[in-house]
C-alpha cells in the first residue's frame, strides 16, 4: 500500500457507507427488551406546575420525573454551570422544558398516554424578546435584572475622551434572529447497562460532555457513565450540550427501569424543542472625525440566552472578542450581556457567537463608508489588522494577516471594483463584500487550563488505531485525522483505524467544537505519530500526548486580557445579487470567496465546508426566519422554516491562500466555523446597494425588504 | 384507533363505498398523510375512513376534446400535467413549480383541489381559466366550476357521496399571459403569493381580460367586476383605466399575514402586466426570462 501524502486527493472514508445507507445511526440500534421513551414537556413559557394528573399506567409503563432522582443525586445538568434542570420541578421556564419521560414497550401506548396526561399550570407573564427581558416583563427570571452573564473589553483611551474629540457620532442598532440547526439526523440517544455500567449511545459531538453533565443526577462520577457516540448525521453545534437534555432523563429512567431505553426526536420536536442560535441586539456607537476616520467604537452586545446559562457565557465571550471584526480600531469599549428570557435556551451554533457581532461590525462599517462616500471595501481595508496589531483584548495578532491579498483575489475574480462603481444604487443590481475571521480553538489558555486534551495512537502490527474523543459529525474528521496520522507515519490511510469514540476506551481530547479538532487534536495526533515513526520497529506499543500551550502568550480569564486566540482563520466574500423590483425576491448571481486556513489538510473536505458554510450563512441572512412571539416558535417544520436548496444559490468560486500555522498539523488552522462567519454581511451589502435601502436586521426575506423600502 | 381503509379497484366500487361509508378519497396522500402523522415509529392515523383510489383508471389521463377543451383526470400528477403539451400554459407552469420532484410525482390535481388550501398551486390558474370539475356519485355526474367548488380555506362543495372525477379546462386563446409564484425559496417551497393574468386583444380591443390571486385570501381571488373595468375597452385606454382596476383588485383580495407585502406585490405585478401591454409588448408570455 502506498503511503498517503497530506495533499493527496482521497475519497472520504465514510462516504460509501453513508451513501449506501449502511452507516448505523442511533435510531438503527435495537437491543433485546428495549423500551421507548417519549418526552413530556412544558406547554407554557412561564409559570408554576399545580398538578400533574396521570392516566393509569399499564404494567411495564413508567413516568419518570424529578421525584425519581435518588437522594444522592441532584436535579441538574452540568454544562458550563449547573443551572439547567434535568426535569422541571415546581415551575417551568420555557415551552418545551422537560417535565418527565414516559417509558414503555409500545410507542402507540406512549402516544396515547402522552395525550392523556393533564398538567395544570398557573401561568405567569413571560419575557420573550431581549427588550422584554431588559424591561423585566413579568418580573426577573434570573437575579434582579435578568443578566445571566456579562463582560467587557476595552482598548486604548477612555470612551468619554474619544467621543469628546469626535466630529460626529454614528450610532445604530443591528439585530439578528434565531437560527435552527436543521441537522439531517434529529437528536437521539439510547440508555442501557453494559458490563454493569450505565452506558449511553448518543448522536453527539462531545461524548465526554454528556458523561460529565449527567453523572451527578445519580450522585456518580463522570467515569461511572460510558458514552458511545453513534454515527452522527450533522450537528452544527446543536449536539454540543443539547444531548445532555436527552441523556439526563434517560439515565434517571435507566436507574429506575434497568432495561435499554430509546429516545428519538421527530423533526417537529427537533425544530420546536431544541437549542437555537442566540438572537442578538447589538448597538454600535462610533466616534468619527470630519473625514470619516474612526476614532473609537463603543459597543453594547445583548444575546438572548433563554432561562438557563448552557453555553451562553462562552458564546457571548467569543461574540465580544470578535466585535471589532478584522479591524484595528484604535479605541474600543465593548460590553456584552447574556440576558435571560423565557424562550428555549440558546446554545452553540457554528460560529459560536462570532457571526452576530461580525455581521454587526461589517454592516456598520459598510454604512459608515457609504455615508462618507467611500467604497466599503476600500474603507474597510484601511483598518485591516496586521501581524502584531493590538487586538480588542489587548493581545496581539501573532500571525501574518493576508487580507490585502485575499481582497485582491476576490476583487479580481468578482470584478468587484468595476461593478461597485458601475452599478448605481437602487437600480436592481448590487455587489457586496465582507471580511471576517474566526479565532481557532478555545479562548486564551483554555486549551491548557480547562481542556488538557489528550490523544493516543496504538500500533498493532502494521496497523495504527487513533484513540481520541473527537467525533465525526459530517465535517470530515474521520478522514482528516486519519490523513494526518498516515502522512505523519509515512503509511497508507488504509492502515489507520479510527472508531466512533467510546469514553471508556479513549482519552478525552476535548469537545468537537470551536474549530479546534484539526488544529489542536490533529496536532496532538501528529506529535504522537512523530514519536511512533521513530520507534516504529519497537513492535506493538502506544503513544499518548497532552496538549502543550506555546510559551509567551499570556491570557487572563478573569479580566479577558491577553492573546485570546493564537491563530485565526480569515475570510473575504463577495456576493452579487439581482433584485426583482416587482416581488423583492433576491437572486444571487455570483459568490466569490477566499479563505486563509493555514494549510488545507484535505482540499475536497475544505471545498465542502466552504460551500456549505457560505450557503448556510446566506440562508441565515435571507430566508431562515424563526419567530417567537409569545414563547412559542411559529415555524414548526421544514416547509415553514426553510433552509436553502441547491436551486437557491449559484456555483461558488472559491480560493485559499497558503499561510502555514506554526502550531497546527502541517500548518493547518481551524476552518469549520470561519466559512459561516461573513457571507451574510456581503449579501446584505449587495441587497442594500441593489435596492437603495439600509438594513439593520437579518433575516431579510422579501416581505421584510418591502418594509425597508417603505421606510425609505 | 385506526379507521377503515378501503381499496376500490373500479370507479363504480369506489362510488358505492363512498356512499355507504363516507370514506374519503386518498390518492397521492401528500396532504392527508402529513395531517395524520403521529411521530417517530408510528403509522399515521386519520380520524376518518379513507379509500385509496390511486388504482382507478377511470380517473387517469389527460385528453383534448374537439371543442378545444382539455380534460385532466383527478389522478393526474403535477409531473404529468407539467409535461403535457395539451394542457394550457398557466396550469403547466403552476404544476412545474409545485413542491419538490418527489411531491410532483406523488400529488394529484384532484387532491390539490380537494384540499382547498389557499396556498394550493393548481386552483389559482384553473380558476383563471374558468375550469370546472366533473363530480361523480352513484346518482350520476354533475359539473361545478372550481371557483364555486372551493368555498373557503379547506372547505369545498363536495357532497358526502361524491368523488372528483376530472377537471375540464375550456378552450381559451390569449394574446398575453402572465404567471408568477413567489415561494419561500426557489424550489421545494409552499407559495407565499401567486398571480395569473391573461388578456386577449383583437384589433386593438380587449375582448378578454382576467386575473387570479393565490395565497391572498381564504381562497383564490378572482374579481370579475374588477376585470370588467378593463375588459371590452381599447388597448390605448389602459393607462387611464389602470388605477381604477388596481384599486378594485386591491379591494378584492384579503391577505391575512404579510398584508402589505402581498398587496403591494400583487399590485406591482398586475401593473407591470398592463404596462407591458400598453407599451406594445410582443404577444405571448409577459415577463418570461
Amino acid at each position: 500500500m502506498p503511503a498517503t501524502g497530506i495533499n493527496d486527493r482521497i475519497v472520504r472514508v465514510d462516504a460509501a457507507a453513508k451513501a449506501r445507507g449502511e452507516a448505523k445511526y442511533a435510531c438503527d440500534y435495537t437491543f433485546p427488551d428495549m423500551l421507548y421513551a417519549y418526552m413530556i414537556r412544558s406547554s407554557i413559557p412561564r409559570g408554576t406546575i399545580d398538578s400533574i394528573d396521570m392516566p393509569n399506567l399499564p404494567e411495564g409503563y413508567y413516568f419518570i420525573s424529578a421525584k425519581d432522582i435518588p437522594p444522592e443525586g441532584k436535579n441538574e445538568l452540568w454544562m458550563i454551570a449547573k443551572d439547567w434542570r434535568c426535569f422541571a420541578d415546581g415551575d417551568v421556564r420555557f415551552v418545551g422544558e422537560t417535565i418527565g419521560l414516559l417509558v414503555g414497550p409500545d410507542r402507540n401506548m406512549l402516544k396515547y398516554l402522552s395525550e392523556h396526561i393533564e398538567i395544570k399550570y398557573t401561568e405567569m407573564e413571560p419575557a420573550i424578546s431581549i427588550n422584554d427581558a431588559i424591561a423585566l416583563k413579568g418580573g426577573p427570571i434570573v437575579g434582579s435584572d435578568n443578566v445571566m452573564c456579562q463582560l467587557f473589553v476595552e482598548k486604548g483611551k477612555p470612551m468619554e475622551e474619544v467621543f469628546r474629540e469626535a466630529d460626529s457620532v454614528f450610532e445604530e442598532t443591528i439585530e439578528t434572529g434565531f437560527q435552527e440547526h436543521v441537522h439531517l439526523e434529529t437528536n437521539a440517544a439510547i440508555a442501557t447497562i453494559e458490563d454493569g455500567k450505565y452506558t449511553i449511545y448518543a448522536s453527539a459531538q462531545c461524548p465526554f460532555y454528556i458523561s460529565k453533565a449527567v453523572a451527578g443526577l445519580l450522585g456518580l462520577e463522570q467515569k461511572d457513565i460510558v458514552i458511545k457516540q453513534t454515527t452522527t448525521g450533522g450537528a452544527f453545534g446543536g449536539k454540543e450540550h443539547f444531548p445532555d437534555v436527552l441523556c439526563g432523563p434517560l439515565l434517571v429512567a435507566e436507574y429506575k427501569i434497568r432495561k435499554p431505553i430509546k429516545l428519538i426526536f421527530d423533526r417537529e420536536e427537533d425544530m420546536l424543542y431544541s437549542v437555537k442560535r442566540h438572537p442578538s441586539k447589538i448597538t454600535l456607537k462610533t466616534a468619527l472625525d470630519k473625514d470619516g476616520n474612526i476614532l473609537g467604537i463603543d459597543g453594547l452586545v445583548y444575546y438572548n440566552g433563554g432561562p438557563y446559562l448552557s453555553g451562553t457565557y462562552v458564546v457571548l465571550q467569543r461574540g465580544v472578542f470578535h466585535a471589532n471584526g478584522v479591524y484595528d480600531i484604535p479605541n474600543t469599549y465593548v460590553k456584552g450581556i447574556g440576558i435571560a428570557t423565557n424562550t428555549f435556551p440558546s446554545d452553540a451554533f457554528r460560529g459560536f457567537g462570532a457571526p452576530q457581532t461580525l455581521f454587526a461590525i461589517e454592516t456598520h462599517m459598510e454604512h459608515i463608508a457609504k455615508k462618507f462616500g467611500f467604497d466599503p471595501a476600500e474603507y474597510k481595508s484601511r483598518y485591516f489588522l496586521k501581524k502584531d496589531s493590538e487586538t480588542i483584548t489587548n493581545g496581539h495578532i501573532i500571525e501574518r494577516v493576508m487580507l490585502p491579498e485575499m481582497l485582491e483575489k476576490v476583487a479580481t475574480a468578482s470584478d468587484y471594483w468595476r461593478k461597485s462603481k458601475e452599478y448605481k444604487t437602487g437600480e436592481g443590481r448590487g455587489i457586496g463584500i465582507s471580511f471576517y475571521n474566526h479565532g481557532g480553538a478555545f479562548t486564551g489558555n483554555g486549551e491548557q487550563a480547562i481542556i488538557k486534551a489528550h490523544a493516543r495512537l496504538v500500533k498493532t502490527g502494521d496497523r495504527v488505531r487513533i484513540e481520541v474523543g473527537s467525533t465525526e459529525m459530517g465535517q470530515g474528521f474521520q478522514t482528516t485525522l486519519r490523513k494526518i496520522a498516515a502522512a505523519t507515519l509515512g503509511i497508507s490511510i488504509e492502515q489507520i483505524d479510527y472508531d466512533n469514540p467510546d469514553t471508556s476506551k479513549v482519552p478525552d481530547s476535548g469537545p468537537t467544537a470551536a474549530s479546534r479538532s484539526t488544529m489542536i487534536v490533529g496536532r496532538l495526533v501528529q506529535r504522537c505519530g512523530e514519536e511512533m515513526k521513530e520507534r516504529w520497529n519497537e513492535g506493538d506499543f502506544s503513544v499518548e500526548k497532552e496538549y502543550e500551550h506555546p510559551e509567551g502568550h499570556p491570557w487572563n480569564q478573569e479580566t479577558f486580557r491577553g492573546d485570546a486566540y493564537l491563530g485565526y482563520g480569515w475570510g473575504c466574500a463577495a456576493v452579487e445579487v439581482e433584485a426583482d423590483k416587482l416581488t423583492n425576491e433576491i437572486k444571487v448571481v455570483g459568490i466569490w470567496s477566499c479563505h486563509d486556513i493555514g494549510h488545507a489538510i484535505d482540499e475536497l473536505i475544505v471545498h465542502g465546508q466552504v460551500n456549505g458554510g457560505i450557503v448556510q450563512s446566506l440562508g441565515y441572512a435571507s430566508m431562515e426566519k424563526m419567530e417567537n412571539r409569545k414563547g412559542y416558535f411559529k415555524q414548526t417544520s421544514m416547509s415553514d422554516y426553510v433552509i436553502p436548496t441547491s436551486m437557491d444559490f449559484p456555483k461558488q468560486e472559491w480560493s485559499l491562500v497558503e499561510n502555514p500555522y506554526e502550531w497546527g498539523p502541517f500548518g493547518a488552522k481551524g476552518m469549520g466555523e470561519l466559512v459561516f462567519n461573513g457571507a451574510d454581511a456581503a449579501y446584505i451589502d449587495a441587497v442594500e446597494r441593489a435596492l437603495g435601502i439600509t438594513v439593520h436586521k437579518i433575516p431579510m426575506p422579501p416581505e421584510d425588504i418591502e418594509e425597508a423600502l417603505d421606510a425609505e | 384507533m385506526g379507521e377503515m381503509i378501503y381499496v376500490p379497484t373500479t370507479l363504480e366500487e369506489a362510488l358505492q363505498i363512498r356512499k355507504e361509508t363516507g370514506a374519503r378519497p386518498l390518492a397521492g396522500g401528500s396532504d392527508i398523510m402529513v395531517q395524520g402523522k403521529r411521530g417517530i415509529g408510528l403509522c399515521p392515523e386519520l380520524p376518518y375512513s379513507v379509500m385509496i383510489i390511486s388504482g382507478l383508471d377511470e380517473l387517469k389521463g389527460i385528453t383534448a376534446s374537439e371543442d378545444g377543451s382539455v380534460t385532466i383526470g383527478a389522478l393526474a400528477t403535477p409531473s404529468e400535467i407539467a409535461s403535457s403539451s395539451i394542457v394550457p400554459w398557466h396550469v403547466r407552469k403552476a404544476a412545474s413549480g409545485m413542491g419538490a420532484i418527489a411531491l410532483r410525482n406523488t400529488a394529484t390535481i384532484g387532491g390539490n383541489i380537494g384540499n382547498a388550501s389557499p396556498k394550493g398551486d393548481l386552483p389559482q390558474p384553473l380558476i383563471l381559466l374558468d375550469a370546472y370539475l366533473v363530480l361523480a356519485s352513484e346518482r350520476g355526474e354533475r359539473t361545478i366550476s372550481v371557483d364555486d367548488f372551493i368555498i373557503g380555506a379547506k372547505k369545498t362543495a363536495l357532497m358526502d357521496d361524491e368523488i372528483i372525477k376530472s377537471v375540464v379546462i375550456p378552450h381559451s386563446s390569449f394574446t398575453y399571459s402572465y404567471y408568477r409564484k413567489i415561494g419561500m425559496r426557489r424550489a421545494n417551497a409552499i407559495s407565499k403569493l401567486s398571480l395569473s393574468a391573461a388578456m386577449t386583444v383583437q384589433n386593438g380591443e380587449i375582448t378578454d381580460f382576467r386575473a387570479s390571486s393565490g395565497a391572498a385570501g381564504p381562497k383564490v381571488i378572482r374579481s370579475r367586476s374588477a376585470e370588467d373595468i378593463i375588459r371590452g375597452r381599447k388597448i390605448d385606454e389602459i393607462p387611464s383605466l389602470k388605477e381604477d382596476f388596481l384599486s378594485a383588485w386591491n379591494d378584492a383580495i384579503s391577505p391575512h399575514a404579510m398584508p402589505e407585502y402581498r398587496r403591494h406585490t400583487t399590485r406591482r405585478m398586475l401593473e407591470y402586466f398592463l404596462d407591458e401591454i400598453s407599451r406594445g409588448a410582443e404577444p405571448g408570455i409577459i415577463g418570461e426570462e
